[in-house]
């Protein structure tokens, strides 16, 4: 018997992919195998690599600078609450986002050199985004959201966390729906950054395959509305998931590589199935953080391997950054809803380019092709630089 | 005490002043000029003298690290130790990190835009840019200690680290981890400090001798405070107050929030957690006045604290505590000019 006061469901979700605006946008493509990545070489000079952009991004016209991480919040958000605009649930929710980027991509270098000069020629405004506390706020006040209203940000695990501590708001009562997600904007910053590590792929990004050579950076946004079962169904909302269980961990091994063995997110996935109480054979789907660097890869097989040593079948695991990219603070996000969708579809959605995918006995790597079964359970698994990790259970409404 | 509530039994800071285990018994110091850049005349801020973290933490490496990441490797290991834990006695897989910051590493951030402005974006450093993260600092106080709980990085509007606070509880009371170090705060850089000064939010103090007054506009500060939230019940704990329920909202009616809130307990002391100048009439002070009316003790929002912005909350409660307000039911308030507020109960010890 399950206690509706503390179950937490899945009541809408807001997308903005490289695919376009919309849940369905997002689905459309992804079930045609379409990629979205492409040459980012006008991003900056000497840069090659490929990214994924999201395309006529409109702006927020209210007299203030808002970042394109505020900006892709703020059009995810809007289509995540729909005809909700305007209501007192609305604003009496919460937000919780998470962003890595946040306002970074509004700065120019030139602030180094002299940032009261900078700000004199139009930087003043353009660094007031800066901070990643912004994002939130950018949304609470676009949505008249005057709950509360925080910004995480964990590396690329920050969405799926931003997602369990609205978890946790709900079960203390702060709000009666709240907004989480992730929203992240390509940048300078971060492409130079991720490129000077030497972390990226120069041609477009193979998870999970023997010959991974590094990752490709996208932007996105995704939001869940996410409620009690107890409040959705006073309210007749659809559910579209359970949220069945969520945990944070961290590896405490190394500031930027995971564990070897993947222990931190082995230990991170048994917490969560503890929480959803539900046995690894019950697990129809990971949707993996499956970066395509040669360290996290390896290391999450492992992770995976240990985490579901005792399954009677391999686990089906793919890598959705094949299709747009990493996300960076909003890839969590972006796939739980992939994950929610999977479910949603009976629709396993293949890694893209894996052609000769890491020897493992415990994994069922999903290639080649969209694999159809009844998903009644399935996992988002996230991890970041720090050694952060996060791993989100979702489960079917059952009647 | 209330036996569910969370209990805090440790501080840490490093702050203007200086490097500190537990309560803070200074007086306090007073604005400096700064001198890490070079200023168009006589600029003023709340500053962190240099030290050696190792010698006040033996082991730690901060060579390579923002500024911000050091300070909070020094205050959680100096909250720990005031705690009195020994961590090979605790299970630290159940020790969470909460950080709560406004700008996060902006000090090697900062030194990255240099990096490109100087090479271009095809040249910049590599050993920056992972120390940039605004997570780094709550990942490295993981790595050091070998903490592998939940580690979270927070920024909210106004409110930062009320929110890592009222997380940290949450993640207690759900049986997600035993134990927290919380910490809370910023670093002060150039860009920084002349942003402040390009939006005019800086206090005349800041381009004066002048002694700190109740002004409008405020001294930038900055410093890291740490304090350790855990389950209550472990023997040898000396907690200085349990941590009750608490609230943050963007907006709507702060005083019914409260008095929701407070559950028809009136507090003895109110600890002023603002943005403002430290007099009477700020405006957290005014709204303290209005929700918990005339008999309970307010403790002011401190300058030397309020300079540090939306993580400052953490400094103002370990300056009130330091005061020694005796036993009692507290109040934290924390206002913002757009409407926004954050409350937490205390029980004082």
């Amino acid at each position: 018997m399950i206690d509706a006061s503390k179950t937490i469901v899945v009541t809408a979700i807001g997308v903005v992919s490289p695919y376009g605006a919309g849940l369905a946008a997002l689905q459309d493509g992804m079930l045609a195998g379409r990629c979205c990545l492409a040459s980012g070489a006008e991003l900056y000079p000497g840069f090659h690599g490929s990214v994924a952009q999201v395309l006529d991004l409109p702006p927020l016209l209210d007299g203030h600078h808002y970042s394109r991480t505020d900006r892709l919040a703020t059009l995810a958000a809007r289509d995540a609450v729909g005809s909700l605009m305007g209501s007192n649930l609305l604003r009496q929710s919460g937000i919780v986002m998470a962003s890595t980027v946040a306002g970074l991509s509004e700065i120019d270098p030139e602030i180094a050199r002299d940032p009261a000069e900078w700000y004199r020629h139009g930087g003043l405004s353009r660094a007031a985004s800066y901070s990643v506390s912004r994002v939130a706020a950018a949304v609470g006040e676009q949505l008249g959201i005057q709950g509360p209203a925080c910004t995480v940000s964990v590396a690329c695990a920050s969405g799926a966390m931003a997602i369990a501590l609205a978890a946790n708001m709900l079960l203390d009562d702060a709000a009666p729906m709240v907004l989480a997600g992730g929203s992240d904007a390509l940048c300078p910053f971060t492409l130079s950054g991720f490129n000077s590590l030497q972390a990226l792929d120069p041609e477009l990004c193979r998870p999970f395959d023997q010959n991974r050579k590094g990752l490709n950076i996208g932007e996105g946004a995704a939001l869940l509305a996410l409620e009690t079962l107890e409040h959705a169904t006073r309210r007749g909302a659809p559910v579209l998931a359970v949220l069945r269980g969520w945990a944070m961990n961290n590896d405490a091994s190394h500031p930027t590589a995971p564990h070897k063995e993947g222990a931190g997110l082995a230990a991170c996935i048994g917490n969560a199935l503890e929480m959803a109480a539900c046995g690894v054979d019950e697990v129809g789907y990971v949707n993996a953080h499956g970066t395509g660097t040669p360290l996290n890869d390896i290391a999450e097989t492992h992770a995976y391997e240990n985490a579901f040593a005792n399954r009677s079948t391999p686990i089906p695991v793919s890598s959705t950054k094949s299709y747009f990219g990493h996300c960076l603070g909003a890839a969590g996000a972006l796939e739980a809803a992939i994950t929610i969708l999977a479910m949603r579809y009976g629709a396993l959605f293949p890694t893209l380019r894996l052609s000769e995918p890491i020897e493992s006995a415990r994994v069922d790597w999903l290639k080649d092709a969209v694999r159809r079964v009844p998903l009644p359970l399935a996992m988002s698994v996230s991890a970041g630089f720090g050694g952060s990790n996060a791993a989100l259970v979702f489960g079917e409404m059952q009647p | 005490m209330n036996p569910k509530f969370p209990v805090l039994t440790g501080f840490g800071s490093v702050t203007p002043y200086g490097p500190l285990t537990g309560l803070i018994t200074a007086p306090a110091p007073q604005p400096r000029p700064i001198t890490a850049w070079t200023t168009p005349g006589l600029r003023r801020a709340f500053l962190v003298e240099p030290f050696r973290p190792a010698e006040i933490v033996p082991g730690v490496k901060t060579r390579r690290l923002d500024r911000l990441s050091g300070w909070a490797l020094v205050a959680a290991s100096l909250a720990l130790r005031d705690a009195g834990i020994d961590l090979n006695q605790v299970d630290r897989s159940r020790v969470a990190v909460l950080f709560a910051t406004g700008f996060g590493c902006v000090e090697l951030t900062e030194a990255f835009f240099q990096s490109a402005a100087t090479n271009g974006w095809a040249g910049t450093d590599p050993i920056t840019f992972p120390e940039t993260l605004g997570n780094a600092p709550a990942a490295h106080v993981a790595l050091f200690h070998q903490l592998r709980g939940p580690n979270l990085t927070i920024s909210s509007k106004s409110f930062a680290a009320e929110s890592a606070m009222l997380q940290a509880a949450s993640l207690l009371r759900h049986g997600q981890a035993d134990m927290a170090i919380v910490l809370a705060g910023d670093t002060l850089t150039q860009a920084v400090y002349e942003w402040y000064e390009a939006a005019h939010r800086l206090a005349p103090a800041c381009f004066n001798h002048d002694p700190v007054s109740s002004a409008a506009g405020f001294i930038p500060g900055e410093g890291v405070v740490a304090m350790v939230l855990e389950k209550p019940g472990r023997e040898l704990s000396r907690p200085y107050a349990a941590l009750g329920p608490g609230c943050w909202a963007a907006g709507g009616d702060v005083r019914a929030n409260v008095l929701q809130l407070l559950d028809g307990v009136r507090p003895d002391f109110t600890f002023c957690a603002g943005n403002g100048a430290p007099c009477a009439a700020t405006p957290v002070t005014c709204s303290a006045r209005a929700i918990v009316g005339e008999d309970t003790a307010i403790f002011p929002a401190q300058p030397i604290a309020a300079g540090m912005g939306e993580a400052s909350a953490l400094f103002h409660l370990l300056l009130a505590l330091s005061k020694r307000p005796g036993p009692g039911q507290a109040l934290l308030l924390g206002t913002s000019a757009n409407g926004g507020f954050a409350a937490l109960r205390m029980e004082i010890q």
